[in-house]
């Protein structure tokens, strides 16, 4: 089947992936055994709390129940999109003893598209009164600490470096993963409350976390995310046609995909790496009728750190895995024309606990292809590091985080998301925007401020 | 298969599966097709005399769901037929003529004595079985038609004997059970000369309002109405009247049951409780007369399970098992017992414990499963009806001189 037709026949939507309407939402909210101790409102880093909104829709409180998410999560629908709610609340739930568990990211999804199908606003907008605090970055981690300050009455300003807010979910995660106008709701419900996000300005322009703090913010925190990518240290990685995920997903996101759309029709493209961003790239690679995509992996299936799901969907839309694989060498005189790799064998565990792979010399091979793009781990912008000495760092390049409270080591200054964890899920980067407005607002109260 | 024939009133039928006068069996082309499916016979759509112009309501029904089921209840407007007389009864003379096997049950309403003896002639001589007395459709609100006569038991007499009069094939009475005690006007048509009771008709209902119009449904432009109801929801209180009334010794009728069948077991159900034949409608309004091959395989693997030669020999056979609630032995008390490998751990026992039954369960929160006293347990098997997993909590007879622990009044 060509992959015109595949996508016509929708293929590239597997079939549990169907939205619900609110009759198909009943019918999965009516399998629920509303648990006495509901364990799925246990399984979320977020505190998202199933038990009591399937139980709301349950009993026809629909307001109630999208009230519940977004009480909780300001990015209820992009959680329950994307969230990997297999490993997380689903995989607590009661019901999976019995057969499947309740489809709870789905369930969650609908009832904040149903609040907005029936222009229901959950949140209550409180008058700005109290101090001033400063968030860099408006991914998912910042404008979350944003909401929840605003929702305190804190005065809030969110500075981002890019035109638009959003971060991984407005310049990262796919449109066929995450409808963008539907982020834009989610963020643009945040601006409702009251948050000012200041776009296309740098920590440096407003003179670093000094300045910010000269300038009357009592508090700041910190959620820049990790945008420098990682790059294979081999020949030939500044020949046309070798690329970064960062630079290929954000290039689909902005719409200045030129050098792509058109580009790969009919070619081979190499996605290198098997993370949840290698996944996305090589679907997005999929759906530009490419002769072949290759995901070059050097570890095996197993250890790939993508989620189980979006594996199977990249492998079902038509990706090669091309596991036990290292790439030594991209190949080419000006233009890229074949990847040069040799082939891996796994040993012992390696710190992350996975196989480590070991390359076995003489098995080189090659494998013909257009285009390569990097998607491999992703760290912070050096400029950041550079220009933020007075933070403690990790030796992974991470900002150090002295308690649960997402506090650094720096009095008044807060981090979270990526920047203190590593890549990671968009849920995490909501729990620490929680918990860093809680620190926040325990930090200003007890220095009586205002 | 086993021979599902059964004799009712004195007539043959090759099972005992009726489609009941509704729009289930509004015209002799449905009929033949619900025929061909394996019913074996029909009450009639209710015929009336051309003097009343029928107009049936729009929209007609509405639903009534519960969670994800759909249809559990059902509630109409639904008039008698609207159709006109003579086709009816060319109906009827057809259906008899292409199926010979098969019964028809003439289901006619009258509003005067005179119209009554008309129909049940006109009835008689197209060819029809038996009649069927329509003394409960609750829509029909003229003084001395419909439900107005069920309820005024002296014209059910009255009518039920001009009817006797007129013909000579058997009659069936059928009841509303909008009243509180249907062997009352089940003896009036006795008295008239009925020949058998049919039960039960709908049930009065409002089955929902429209919460932007404030009107119940069915909405027919801007009014709703209090009006019968039916489906699965009703079949209990059909059964009652059915045991009701197959226990009384005075009036010694044969019943056709009717209310919320849709399995065989249903249809057992009034069987054993003293129904000979059996009338559906909702359960072809959700599913279609295809469901008859489930309720003949159905109820003939049962009687070859349990020894059952026919289905006479069912009818009635639960009827002694029904006693009021003072004859029962008190003596004998029991708790729940749990096979506690099998719980997942949902809680809704414990819930439905605490705040509707004795307390008995706690929980374990660190294993989350729960705890059970006996001594608290009131036996009200709450806990068995919830609990997801078929079987883990079951019913057990505690020893003789067992006492349960009452709680006591609260102090401080």
């Amino acid at each position: 089947m060509d992959l015109q037709s595949k996508e016509k026949k929708g293929l590239f939507e597997s079939p549990i992936e169907k939205r619900l309407d609110l009759t198909l939402a009943a019918e999965e909210a009516s399998r629920c055994l509303l648990c006495f101790d509901a364990p799925c409102s246990k399984g979320c880093p977020a505190g998202t709390d199933p038990g009591t909104f399937i139980r709301k829709l349950r009993f026809k409180n629909l307001k109630g129940a999208v009230r519940t998410i977004k009480e909780n999560n300001p990015f209820g629908w992009t959680c329950g999109e994307i969230c990997p709610t297999e490993r997380l609340c689903e995989l607590e739930c009661s019901r999976t003893s019995i057969d499947r568990p309740i489809q709870i990211g789905k369930l969650q999804s609908f009832l904040v598209e149903y609040g907005w199908m029936t222009g229901f606003p959950p949140i209550n907008t409180v008058t700005a009164s109290k101090a001033k605090v400063a968030i860099l970055g408006s991914g998912p981690a910042g404008l979350t600490c944003a909401r929840e300050l605003a929702k305190k009455a804190y005065i809030v300003t969110v500075f981002e470096k890019r035109e638009k807010p959003g971060g991984n979910l407005r310049y990262a995660i796919p449109d066929f993963r995450l409808e963008e106008e539907k982020v834009n709701r989610e963020i643009s419900e945040i601006q409702a409350l009251g948050v000012e996000i200041k776009v296309n300005t740098t920590l440096e322009s407003l003179g670093g976390v000094d300045g910010l703090i000269k300038d009357e913010f009592e508090a700041v925190f910190l959620s820049p995310g990790l945008w420098s990518p990682k790059r294979l240290d081999i020949d030939g990685a500044n020949l046309e046609g070798v690329h970064t995920a960062t630079e290929f997903l954000e290039a689909f996101k902005t719409g200045n995909n030129s050098i792509f759309q058109d580009k790969i029709k009919g070619k081979t493209v190499a996605v290198i790496g098997g993370g949840s961003v290698a996944m996305d790239v090589a679907e997005t690679a999929l759906r530009l009728m490419p002769a072949d995509v290759y995901v070059i992996y050097r570890r095996s299936y197993q250890q790939m750190p993508a989620e189980e799901k979006e594996k199977i969907r990249t492998l079902q839309n038509g990706a090669h895995f091309q596991i036990l694989s290292q790439p030594i060498q991209y190949m080419g005189n000006s233009r890229l024309t074949a990847i040069r790799c040799r082939r891996t064998s796994l040993g012992d565990p390696d710190e992350s606990g996975r196989r480590q792979p070991k390359e076995i010399s003489g098995s080189e091979f090659e494998i013909k292809v257009d285009f390569a793009i990097e998607a491999l781990a992703t760290e912070a912008e050096p400029s950041l590091k550079e220009s933020e000495k007075s933070l403690q760092w990790t030796n992974h390049g991470l900002i150090e985080i002295g308690d649960e409270t997402c506090s650094t080591s720096r009095l008044g200054v807060f981090a979270g998301g990526d920047i203190i964890r590593g890549p990671a899920l968009v849920v995490e980067a909501v729990a620490d925007g929680k918990k860093a407005a809680q620190a926040i607002a325990d930090y200003v109260e007890k220095k009586g401020v205002r | 298969m086993k021979d599902l024939s059964i004799n009712f009133c004195g007539v043959d039928f090759i099972n005992p599966f009726l489609l009941s006068s509704s729009p289930a069996s509004n015209c002799g082309e449905m009929i033949s097709r619900a025929f061909d499916a394996g019913w074996s016979g029909v009450a009639f759509k209710t015929l009336a005399t051309q003097k009343t112009k029928i107009i049936h309501p729009s929209p007609r029904l509405n639903n009534y769901n519960y969670e994800s089921s759909k249809l559990i209840g059902l509630q109409n407007v639904e008039m008698i037929s609207d159709r006109p007389l003579k086709y009816n009864l060319e109906d009827i003379s057809w259906l008899k003529k292409h199926y010979p096997e098969h019964r028809i049950i003439t289901s006619i309403m009258g509003f005067s004595n005179e119209e009554w003896r008309e129909l049940a002639k006109a009835s008689e001589d197209a060819g029809s079985d038996m009649l069927e007395l329509n003394f409960s459709c609750p829509h029909m609100t003229v003084e001395g038609s419909g439900s107005k006569v069920g309820q005024a038991f002296d014209l059910v007499e009255k009518f039920t004997e001009t009817v006797k009069n007129a013909t000579t094939i058997p009659i069936i009475a059928k009841m509303t059970p909008n009243i509180t005690d249907m062997n009352e006007p089940a003896m009036y048509a006795k008295k008239g000369g009925a020949d058998a009771i049919s039960a039960i008709n709908t049930l009065a209902s409002i089955t929902g309002i429209g919460l932007d119009d404030l009107t119940p449904k069915p909405n027919v432009f801007g009014k709703g109405s209090i009006s019968g109801y039916s489906g699965p929801c009703v079949k209990p209180v059909a059964l009652r009247f059915v045991a009701e009334m197959a226990q009384n010794p005075e009036l010694g009728l044969p019943i056709s049951g009717i209310g919320g069948i849709e399995t065989w077991i249903d249809a057992l159900e009034f069987l054993l409780l003293g129904a000979s034949t059996i009338q559906i409608t909702t359960g072809i309004i959700h599913y279609g007369y295809r469901i008859i091959d489930d309720l003949i395989e159905g109820l003939s693997d049962y009687m070859e399970e349990k020894g059952f030669n026919s289905v006479g020999e069912i009818v009635g056979a639960a009827l002694k098992h029904v006693h009021s609630t003072d004859e029962f032995d008190l003596e004998r008390q029991g708790v729940v017992e749990y096979d506690i490998d099998r719980c997942i751990g949902c809680g809704q026992c414990y819930t439905v414990c605490q705040d509707a039954g004795g307390q008995a369960i706690s929980w374990d929160y660190e294993n989350r499963r729960p705890v059970m006293d006996e001594d608290r347990c009131v036996s009200c098997m709450a806990c068995s009806f919830i609990c997801p997993i078929e079987g883990l909590i079951r019913y057990k007879e505690m020893p003789k001189g067992w006492e349960r622990f009452i709680p006591e009044p609260m102090s401080g």
